[in-house]
């Protein structure tokens, strides 16, 4: 166990952020590491809790006091092995997780938690520049072949537990590169985009064939995949976002979220736009609609892009700065919490309702809004507007894209819209079928989507071969 | 400090009489459900000066509560302590903790015929997170299986109304104590459920005193982190009682009392149909006892305490004077050897009168004559003073809290008093403070876990100052094998005549040193006027490191003031000759823990000064 006294002797530190003046001329990375000392001291505050209330605020169930334990005695290679029994891509959680572990942490209960995600990303960083990430091809072929839809990080997880199975995995992508939201969602300043490509790399090696710009439903017909593939894993994200239905709402400049990042992120590493209309946000006033972590990636985005202000609104109540401990831990809680990007200069309003876009010449100018009570409905009198050139609509998903893939193979859908499928066996109404991720659960976490290809792919394996070695 | 329920667990650590009379109820801790056969245990990191001074021993040095306790060996033993508790303290219920497993009925019953007013029957479920890890998993037995068994076997001997039966031992919810109450149990204990509802996070660090919400733990920087409000637990068992008033009600019952013991409401099929219960026979655990027209199945009556014209109320009477106005008096009285525990009582009048400072030295003093019953002097408090002319029996000055015995043979006696047995076995078990000094010879056990208390005696039976962490033990003659055993506190001096005293002496947890004669004795006597007899003995205590001759020779002296004793006046007359053949016994824990006090004390003034 780290050291059974450290969390009283040793002060929470954690990686800090390069100041917003310089972080915003790039599109890079900005967050600086700890050095190696400082990071096993830090794994020297975990104090192995007797339930470590940690191993289920982690999505995937991260060892969590096993590694600070390791970390703190400098074995790191024995640490990122275990890391990985859980976890095939810490670097990409040790980035862009929001780290519910942490909240879960007993010492959060100070508000000290141990930085896990920290050490998290220490471990695998250092096991990438040390080499001891191989690829783990396996012994066996099982002759057995399985096609993955979507190759976001719940693709990934499923395409690379099965290859290590011994199936021959199909990845099939309909974008030009791999790592859904990852790769075209997610901005390269969190996390750049090497890291799923060095990735992918180690998943060929291991028997993953990746089939980009190929649009399944579109390009090729579900059917034909069924045919093809002993099974069929989807992995195709929740893509359909929710719309603001004001009127106004056709004017240029106001566009989705996902419509706006995906460019700057093809910009960043030189991949053609397409036959798409650039926008970008220099010199505009922004305004973000939707306070969530999408709606943070545009500030971001934008400011970099060069915008004159932005303005992020949210239509619920400011939450408080500070939790009730004895009601939230250690689960994750509601509170204010700023972003990278919102400290990059953003403006925030809440408890605002836009109800109008307005503009010349067929291009929006104004938003007309009003502030809404805590039963969400508009208080008379307090309207007000605010200039905007550019609208960006960042409320969140509604559910996967059902058009194509989804209806030819006549799946039966949950009440919310997501593909239906059980959390042990992920099989969709069709036998054949399995389905993870946000097209399964709907919007949601890196992690999670990590954990549910994991899953999915031992019941895929267990499916297949009557019985499975794969961890759930 | 009063609570409620007040434990006497194995190790007696910080029982007295104080203790005892500030509670409504004593429970003797036979075993825990969580750890059957083993005593509880507290590392010596944790033991700081707080816990040092409320257990009375010494900070630093680990508590370690004997397996048994060293004075039950039997049922009619288990009896006598709860006579000896029932006498401190009249107004509380005597309550007995034991574990479920196989055969607990019958020591129940023996418990309900020995005048327990309440037995408790502890599951494997509950339990501290500071057990021993070979007490964690498999050991002891479900709570429901020990009750049922105790409750027939209760009913089967028309003992069931006499007493109240509790169960314990990780019950959480209404339902647990509903099934509790149809199997039998009178009264429910929730531990480990109303701790959680105050705070605990099951972080299993109370062995190492970092429990991170500030529950189990001496450091005053977690201590602070502590958030729990009595409210919290009146909450949830709120919450629990709601349940439990939910379940009556479909049961069809209307009070509490119906409901004890109807097992046949229990609807078993389902479980007892589960895979894993088949070729078990559970009509055992689910019999209903028939119980005779008239004979009560749950608890209704009192145990009747045979305390109410004893000894001791003819001595309260007496010594009024004393107790009301601090006016000394002095009794004299016979006594037979069914006078037991004689001095308890009295004692626990004094101290719910005056605290554990008592009275003044020897306002209550009291001269008996003839055979004292067991547990004479039990807990006897500061200021009063026994003197039994005649011999003692076993557990003579039990839990003594402060007073002085003196037993000495009748001076018509033809016995040799020092080749004589004066006083029985497990002399002095748990005392806390006080003196004693016994003219004749001791049986087995001398001072087993004494605390504090000093002691002079003529020669000893087997397993002397066992278990022993404070006070003083003089053997002025022959004593037995396993002198020492377990021995992490205070010192003895043994006369070692013939030289084979160091093969009789356990030596694992203590070294032997002669008795040092230190050259400034006589210089210090003549500082207090060259009279030693005035010397009082807090000087002698006050450094335990040192002094050893200058202890030795005062205690002697003592000795042979109070008993008369020809061989102490003999030691004295040729003191030259015989110091050099005392052996000083010394625990090694000990002298490290008093080093390191005498070095903290050292600091003190200086960090005091820093902090100006
Ligand atoms: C802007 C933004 C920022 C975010 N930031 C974070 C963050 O910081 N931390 C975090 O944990 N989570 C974040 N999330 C959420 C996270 O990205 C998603 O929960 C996660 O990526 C879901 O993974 P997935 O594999 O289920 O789906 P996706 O990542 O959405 O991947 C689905 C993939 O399937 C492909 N696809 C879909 N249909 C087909 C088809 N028919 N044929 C072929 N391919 C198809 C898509 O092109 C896509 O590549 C963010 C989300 C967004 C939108
Ligand atoms: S994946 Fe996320 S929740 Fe799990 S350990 Fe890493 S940062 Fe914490």
């Amino acid at each position: 166990m780290g050291k059974v006294t450290g969390f009283l002797e040793i002060d929470r530190r954690d990686r800090r952020y390069a100041p917003a003046s310089d972080r915003v001329r790039h599109y890079r990375e900005f967050v600086i590491p700890l050095s190696e000392e400082a990071t096993r001291d830090q794994a020297a505050r975990c104090m192995d809790c007797g339930i470590p209330y940690c191993h289920t605020g982690c999505p995937v169930n991260n060892q969590i006091p096993d590694w600070n334990d390791l970390v703190y005695n400098g074995n790191w290679e024995e640490a990122l092995r275990n890391l990985h029994s859980t976890n095939n891509f810490p670097e990409f959680t040790g980035r862009i997780c929001p780290a519910p572990c942490e909240a879960a942490c007993t010492l959060n209960i100070e508000d000290i938690p141990v930085t896990i995600k920290t050490i998290e990303c220490a471990i695998v960083d250092r096991g990438w520049q040390n080499g001891w990430i191989r690829p783990q091809p396996p012994s066996e072929k099982t002759g057995k072949s399985v096609a993955v839809v979507g190759s976001g990080p719940a693709g990934m997880a499923c395409a690379q537990q099965l290859a290590r199975a011994g199936h021959d995995v199909h990845l099939y992508e309909k974008n030009a590169f791999p790592g859904g939201l990852m790769r075209y969602g997610i901005p390269d300043f969190k996390m750049e985009k090497s890291h799923v490509a060095r990735r992918i790399m180690q998943m060929e090696a291991e028997g993953v064939t990746v089939h980009a710009n190929v649009h399944v439903g579109v390009d090729i017909d579900a059917d034909e995949l069924l045919k093809r593939h002993d099974a069929v894993a989807l992995a195709g994200g929740a893509e359909k976002p929710r719309d603001l239905p004001i009127p106004g709402r056709d004017l240029n400049g106001v566009h989705f979220a996902m419509e706006f990042l995906p460019q700057q992120n093809r910009r960043v590493s030189q991949e053609p736009l397409g036959n798409v209309t650039p926008i970008l946000a220099g010199r505009k006033h922004v305004v973000v609609i939707g306070g969530g972590d999408t709606g943070s990636d545009c500030i971001g985005t934008s400011i970099r892009q060069g915008a004159l202000s932005v303005t992020q609104l949210e239509i619920m109540p400011r939450p408080p700065e500070k939790e009730d401990k004895a009601l939230s831990w250690p689960n994750w809680p509601l509170k204010l919490r700023t972003s990278s990007s919102q400290e990059e200069g953003a403006e925030r309003d809440f408890s605002v309702l836009t109800q109008r876009l307005t503009g010349t010449n067929g291009h929006v100018t104004q938003l007309d809004c009003v502030r809404v009570d805590d039963r969400m409905q508009p208080v008379e009198g307090s309207e007000f507007a605010l200039k905007a050139d550019l609208v960006l609509l960042a409320m969140g998903f509604l559910g996967p894209v059902q058009e194509g893939l989804i209806e030819q193979l006549g799946l039966e859908l949950d009440g919310r819209g997501n593909v239906l499928a059980d959390t042990r066996s992920y099989r969709t109404s069709n036998d054949k079928v399995f389905a993870c991720g946000d097209m399964r659960r709907g919007q949601s976490l890196v992690v999670w989507a990590i954990r549910e290809g994991r899953q999915a792919a031992r019941s895929i394996d267990e499916a297949l071969m009557g019985e499975t070695t794969l961890p759930r | 400090m009063r609570s409620a329920i007040k434990q006497v667990a194995s190790g007696r650590f910080g029982v007295t009489t104080h203790y005892l009379v500030n509670a409504d109820m004593i429970q003797i801790k036979m075993a825990q459900g969580a750890k059957p056969g083993e005593g509880g245990q507290l590392p010596g990191h944790k033991v700081d000066a707080v816990i040092a001074k409320v257990r009375h021993s010494t900070p630093g040095v680990g508590l370690i509560s004997p397996p048994p306790h060293h004075d039950i060996y039997s049922i009619e033993d288990l009896a006598q302590l709860i006579y000896d508790l029932k006498n401190t303290n009249p107004a509380a219920d005597i309550s007995v903790k034991l574990v479920s497993e196989v055969g607990v009925g019958t020591v129940a019953a023996g418990v309900a015929k020995a005048r327990a007013d309440h037995v408790t029957i502890s599951g494997y479920e509950g339990g501290t997170g500071a057990s021993p890890l070979t007490s964690i998993k498999h050991a002891g037995s479900p709570w429901e299986m020990g009750l049922s068994e105790t409750h027939q076997t209760l009913v089967a001997n028309h003992l069931r109304g006499r007493i109240a039966v509790q169960v314990d031992g990780g019950i959480r919810t209404g339902r647990d104590v509903v099934i509790g109450a149809l199997l039998g149990a009178d009264e429910i204990g929730l531990a480990t459920a109303p701790l959680i509802a105050a705070g605990c996070i099951m972080m299993r660090k109370c062995h190492l005193n970092t429990c991170p919400v500030g529950i189990a733990t001496q450091d005053p920087v977690l201590r602070k982190r502590f958030t729990g409000q009595p409210e919290h637990v009146i909450n949830y068992l709120f919450f629990v009682a709601e349940e439990v008033r939910e379940l009556m009600a479909e049961l069809g019952y209307r009070s509490f009392n119906e409901m004890v013991g109807q097992m046949q409401m229990l609807d078993k099929t389902e479980v007892i149909a589960q895979a894993k219960a088949q070729g078990l026979d559970f009509s055992r655990l689910f019999h209903k006892p028939e119980a005779p027209e008239g004979v009560a199945i749950y608890h209704c009556e009192t145990q009747d305490h045979p305390i109410h014209d004893i000894l001791d109320r003819r001595l309260i009477e007496q010594a009024m004077p004393a107790l009301e106005n601090r006016t000394p008096v002095r009794i004299e009285e016979t006594i037979n050897n069914t006078d037991r525990s004689a001095g308890a009582m009295l004692s626990g009048v004094v101290a719910k009168r005056y605290g554990h400072n008592g009275l003044p030295e020897d306002t209550i003093a009291i001269t008996l004559r003839g055979t004292g019953g067991q547990s004479f002097g039990a807990f006897a408090a500061h200021g009063v003073s026994l003197e039994l002319i005649g011999n003692g029996n076993d557990y003579v000055g039990k839990g003594l809290s402060g007073g002085r015995i003196v037993v000495r043979p009748d001076p018509d006696c033809p016995a040799i008093p020092e080749d004589s047995i004066i006083v029985g076995n497990t002399v002095l078990y748990g005392a806390v403070e006080g003196e004693c000094y016994f003219h004749g010879v001791a049986g087995e056990r001398f001072a087993v876990r004494n605390s504090g208390a000093v002691a002079v005696v003529e020669g000893a039976g087997d397993h002397c100052c066992e278990y022993m962490t404070g006070g003083v033990v003089v053997v002025l003659g022959q004593s037995g094998r396993n002198f020492a055993a377990g021995m992490s506190g205070g010192i003895a001096y043994a006369l070692d005549e013939d030289g084979s005293f160091p093969t009789r002496c356990n030596l694992s947890m203590v070294e032997l040193e002669p008795v040092a004669e230190e050259d400034d004795l006589l210089e210090k006597l003549h500082h207090h006027g060259g009279d030693i007899e005035h010397k009082g003995l807090i000087d002698v205590m006050a450094d335990m490191s040192r002094h050893d001759a200058e202890r030795l020779h005062q205690l002697i002296t003592n000795h042979a003031r109070f008993t008369g004793s020809t061989r102490a006046a003999h030691i004295l007359e040729n003191w030259a000759e015989y110091l050099p053949k005392f052996r000083k016994v010394m625990p090694v824990e000990y002298r490290r823990a008093l080093a390191e006090l005498e070095r903290q004390q050292e600091d003190a003034p200086a960090m005091a000064r820093a902090g100006e």
